[in-house]
């Protein structure tokens, strides 16, 4: 994708973003068969359009119960400060956590496996401030705790992953949209490298069959995707703000590949331009076809 | 009595103090995960007038903080040594260890009190021409190098292996304690990650030799080889704290017993008192006050502005006269070595980030470790013999065991001595420590038709170093496959070695940084 390819395309989408859609917040309330397949909100709190996101899609009481554990998992994973858009935005995290505990959770945890200095990213992202400060768990990743698991998929068949994710009643999977040098873009889906142990980056060889297993493997019950702010290039660090795009939308949904789909045509590329979302799409993992998704679009 | 009983209580409860002062700013040398440390971790070295003196004399500048060894030298002068005796967190370790000796002996008073001066004088003139080797037996630097790259990763691997072992078995009820426990020594007392460095087997048994010394005599290393001892022993020749004995003396010996620095010497044997004058050699002296509370008659005390009553201190001249030959010809000896040349130096010798030019850096540098302690990946390892023996323990980065964080500025935070310096993030992300190439015959995408890339995503510039080409290459089965090849942009490379250490070739990478465009050398150049 070039520049003009995207500002042409984030006009655009821009522009579809700002249709009004006053009613949206009593159809919620009409029942799960007038539910969005995708809520798409935009608006200047990446907290408050997290809220409406989630509302959109039947609240939060439909992902998560009373007494649940929750791991909320955001990508923590660069030793970036939030305006570099290489980790998930804080305030849209500590939003997810505050939801999550007013639906009843027990307890609502957050970790991810980085890449650079866990101690950096935690606090350089201000993650792990904000996500504590609305009463989550907030951990590093314990070596002790990845265990091989049978993840029985059509290349990965096992792998140690992160038993914390495993042992949660609920997922709520929370990337940042960014371009990928190998997988193009760096969406929901690949926001599972970061419960992986082991030597992680062989999975680079095949990148998109093994994102499709782990995705299938893990089953979040929810996918907030984070594009309050995207990186456009040099991406997943970034470390330009020339490289990054404020946005100020998120994009919500249960179905994997349908929040990939959507993400990656915010890019201004088609919605089947990824491999793990095609590679998804036919293994049955979810739809890529977001004509013909319900999708919610809500400027607040 | 009763009141010189307190002044040893208070001197203990000094040491005591002090050496956990120390501890505790030695655990604070660690990452929190913001940019500055927030802690004065480096203190200790500050106040190190050995330190101080050496690189002043062997760099030829003034550098830093100095009021704190100033302090310290004015504190010798009019108190003698008390530094050792009541602050030097060394000199309480070996009088802790000293402890565990059972019979205390009378002190031998052999010559052997001499050697600590020698090397004084060893050091100094290797200063003199210029070379910096204070660090490898400063007790301050010892200890911090000691306890970094050897003593606490002892004690971190001891605490998790026990920890991990209840884990792994999860018994009922007693792991779940043991977590809770762990978790709070975690917190508080444990490094994040286990630090292991390269020699830091023969770092701590150089320190088990120097502790287990105390065994042969109590504080041995106090007594007979600490430079600092020496240089504070030469301060306080004229000090004005001063022991003096009175005429009811009977030369019993029982001061002799408990003296921590050899300074109390023996009567003539008999009873009889040899003179006085000469019985107390105040440079040796700790200011340890243990001769005070045992002496039977009452006749040992200390005060201000007495006579002037100790033994000369006589180191002989033919003695100082090889001490000032040997440092003159150690000098030479330790530069003939052509890892100077242009272009010969180790390639693998990739120094911290602001680290000054390799001449003045091994001026400048006194081994202590923290750079190490702090390193935020334990990618900085002491040096074996990559820089010369001159620079043996200094910091080198190894990629394969950890890389430089590309925001990251804590070794220069923490230098003591400005051979590392403290950089800003604009300064740090403009400084390259060396260069990333390609080995392609190892590179996935080059050699193996397999998809990889890994370098590019963690390569931390912007724009990034580490670019790639899309090419169309054939497999085996003559399918076309359309692959990213990684390329190194020289200009933009800083040398952090991330790349280095995430290729998934692991054992001997398929990309490795050399110190080749380093920007603290002129000549180890390669771009025009």
């Amino acid at each position: 994708m070039n520049r003009r390819d995207f500002l042409k395309n984030a006009v655009m989408s821009g522009a579809a973003l700002t249709i009004p859609l006053g009613m949206a917040p009593f159809l919620s309330l009409a029942g799960g068969a007038d539910r969005p397949d995708l809520a798409v909100v935009r608006g200047p709190s990446p907290a408050r359009i997290t809220r409406a996101a989630v509302n959109e899609l039947g609240g939060i009481r439909r992902f998560v119960s009373r007494g649940e554990i929750v791991v909320v998992k955001p990508n923590i994973g660069w030793d970036r400060t939030p305006e570099y858009a290489a980790n998930t935005n804080p305030e849209v995290v500590a939003e997810i956590v505050r939801l999550c505990y007013e639906a009843g959770a027990k307890k609502v945890k957050v970790f991810d496996h980085p890449v650079s200095d866990a101690r950096r990213t935690y606090k350089q992202s201000g993650i792990a401030a904000a996500a504590t400060a609305s009463g989550a768990l907030v951990s590093f990743v314990d070596e002790r705790k990845f265990k091989d698991m049978a993840i029985k998929g059509q290349l990965l068949k096992t792998w140690p992953l992160y038993t914390e994710i495993v042992e949660a009643d609920k997922i709520i999977n929370v990337p940042i949209a960014k371009v990928h040098g190998i997988a193009t873009l760096t969406l929901g889906m690949k926001n599972w490298m970061g419960i992986m142990g082991g030597s992680r980056g062989r999975i680079h060889q095949r990148i998109d069959e093994s994102l499709v297993d782990l995705a299938r493997f893990v089953r979040p019950s929810l996918v907030i995707l984070d594009a309050v702010r995207i990186l456009v290039d040099n991406g997943p660090q970034g470390g330009s703000l020339s490289d990054v795009r404020r946005l100020d939308t998120v994009i919500a949904g249960t179905d994997q590949v349908a929040v990939d789909a959507f993400g990656t045509t915010l890019f201004g590329m088609k919605a089947d331009a990824l491999g793990c979302v095609r590679i998804g799409h036919s293994a049955g993992l979810g739809n890529m076809n977001i004509s013909r998704l319900r999708i919610k679009r809500l400027t607040i | 009595m009763k009141l010189h009983l307190q002044v040893k209580n208070i001197r203990r409860f000094s040491q005591a103090l002090f050496l956990i002062l120390f501890l505790w700013l030695f655990l604070q040398t660690e990452s929190k995960g913001a940019n500055e440390l927030g802690y004065p971790v480096k203190i200790f070295l500050d106040a190190d007038p050995l330190v101080w003196l050496t690189t002043i004399i062997a760099s030829r500048t003034f550098y830093g903080v100095f009021i704190l060894a100033l302090t310290v030298i004015i504190a010798t002068i009019i108190l003698g040594r008390v530094f050792c005796g009541w602050i030097c967190p060394l000199g309480t370790l070996h009088h802790l260890a000293g402890n565990l000796k059972k019979k205390t002996a009378p002190n031998k008073n052999t010559g052997l009190y001499r050697t600590k001066y020698l090397l004084l004088i060893f050091i100094l003139v290797l200063a003199f021409l210029g070379i910096q080797l204070t660090g490898i037996l400063d007790p301050l630097a010892l200890l911090i190098r000691s306890l970094s790259l050897s003593l606490y990763p002892m004690f971190s691997y001891a605490l998790r292996s026990f920890f991990d072992g209840v884990f792994a078995y999860n018994i009922p009820l007693i792991t779940g304690g043991s977590e809770f426990i762990y978790s709070f020594l975690k917190r508080a007392v444990l490094p994040f990650n286990q630090p292991s460095f390269l020699q830091g087997i023969s770092i701590g048994l150089i320190f088990f030799l120097i502790l287990a010394l105390n065994l042969r005599e109590k504080r041995f290393w106090c007594k007979y080889l600490c430079p600092l001892g020496a240089l504070l022993g030469i301060l306080s020749r004229y000090a004005l704290l001063k022991r003096s004995v009175s005429e009811d003396c009977d030369g019993c010996g029982a001061c002799l017993r408990n003296c921590q620095g050899g300074a109390c010497l023996l009567g003539s044997p008999g009873g009889a008192v040899m003179d006085k004058a000469k019985a107390w050699k105040n440079a040796e002296c700790l200011m340890c006050l243990n001769c005070d509370d045992p002496c039977p008659k009452n006749a040992v005390s200390f005060g201000f502005s007495r006579k002037p009553a100790s033994a000369a201190l006589d180191l002989g001249k033919r003695r100082i006269f090889s001490s000032v030959l040997a440092g003159v010809a150690a000098a030479p000896l330790l530069r003939i070595s052509p890892l100077a040349k242009i272009g010969a130096s180790e390639p693998t010798l990739i120094r911290p980030p602001g680290a000054l030019g390799e001449e003045m850096f091994l001026k400048r540098c006194v081994k202590c470790g923290e750079c190490m302690k702090v390193c935020i990946t334990g990618g900085l390892q002491p040096t074996f013999l990559e820089a010369g023996l001159e620079g043996i323990w200094s910091p080198v980065l190894v990629p394969r065991i950890g890389y430089c964080e590309y925001r990251c500025t804590l070794c220069g935070q923490v230098c003591p001595t400005g051979a590392i310096r403290k950089l800003n993030l604009e300064e740090k992300a403009a400084t390259k420590i060396g260069l990333a190439m390609i080995d392609k015959g190892r590179c996935l995408p080059f050699a193996h038709t397999m998809s990889c890339i890994v370098c590019e995503e963690v390569c931390p510039t912007s724009p990034k170093a580490i670019w790639f080409e899309e090419v169309r290459l054939r497999d085996r089965q003559g399918r076309e496959t359309i692959l990213k090849q990684p390329h190194v942009d020289l200009s933009l490379c800083v040398g952090c070695g991330i790349c280095e250490t995430k290729c998934p070739v692991l054992g001997r990478p398929a990309i490795t940084v050399t110190n080749l465009g380093e920007s603290r050398s002129k000549d180890n150049q390669l771009l025009l």
